[in-house]
């Protein structure tokens, strides 16, 4: 699981069956320092997370297939919506 | 799901059997940099999945890596890692 902040919402007429209906978000991951990834992802919500809002992302499809059946190719989901989140600077000399 | 750009199609001659009939699509990843600034460069190491959507060169998908990939084709095992689920037609960039 990590953190990433919501960036947008993705449209998307043709998918996978098992796919309709949902909520897509495109999310950036945050490192620990607070700056986010190289790429997006783009995650299945249905907690309603809105744009700008820090959310926790399960890489684990079995919430997706449980909802949509073994078949969904879905797998990065909403879990959470952050309210509050801390991380210490790194030690100088830590697992850089 | 990371989103890529469909850069071309593989046909493969031999193959093991769980793939036959399936389409391979050549896929670059997006940065966000260049999904912001909207050029349709991709920028990301590429990579190839199996696409059943008929995504066309040029067009973006998103694409399911690692186990979940394979799940279209539950109950058969098929050794596939990466999967385009769904075509994007729009994506708002919120600031």
């Amino acid at each position: 699981m990590y953190l990433a902040r919501i960036g947008g919402t993705v449209v998307a007429a043709t998918k996978h069956p098992t796919l309709s209906g949902c909520r897509f978000l495109l999310a950036e991951r945050l490192e620990a320092d607070g700056s986010a990834g190289l790429e997006p992802v783009v995650v299945v919500d249905w907690l309603g997370a809105a744009s700008g809002e820090t959310v926790l992302v399960s890489t684990d499809g079995d919430i997706a297939r449980a909802k949509l059946g073994n078949t969904t190719p879905a797998r990065m989901v909403v879990v959470g919506i952050v309210d509050s989140a801390a991380a210490t600077k790194p030690r100088s000399g830590g697992n850089a | 799901m990371r989103l890529g750009i469909v850069r071309g199609h593989v046909t493969l001659n031999q193959a093991v059997a769980a793939f036959r009939g399936k389409t391979l699509v050549v896929l670059e990843p997006v940065t966000m940099e260049n999904l912001r600034a909207g050029k349709g460069l991709g920028g990301g190491k590429s990579l190839v999945a199996v696409d059943a959507l008929g995504a066309a060169e040029g067009q973006m998908v998103a694409f399911t890596e690692g186990r979940e990939a394979s799940n279209p084709f539950w109950p058969d095992a098929v050794p596939v890692d990466a999967y385009c689920s769904l075509i994007v037609d729009t994506i708002d960039i919120h600031p």
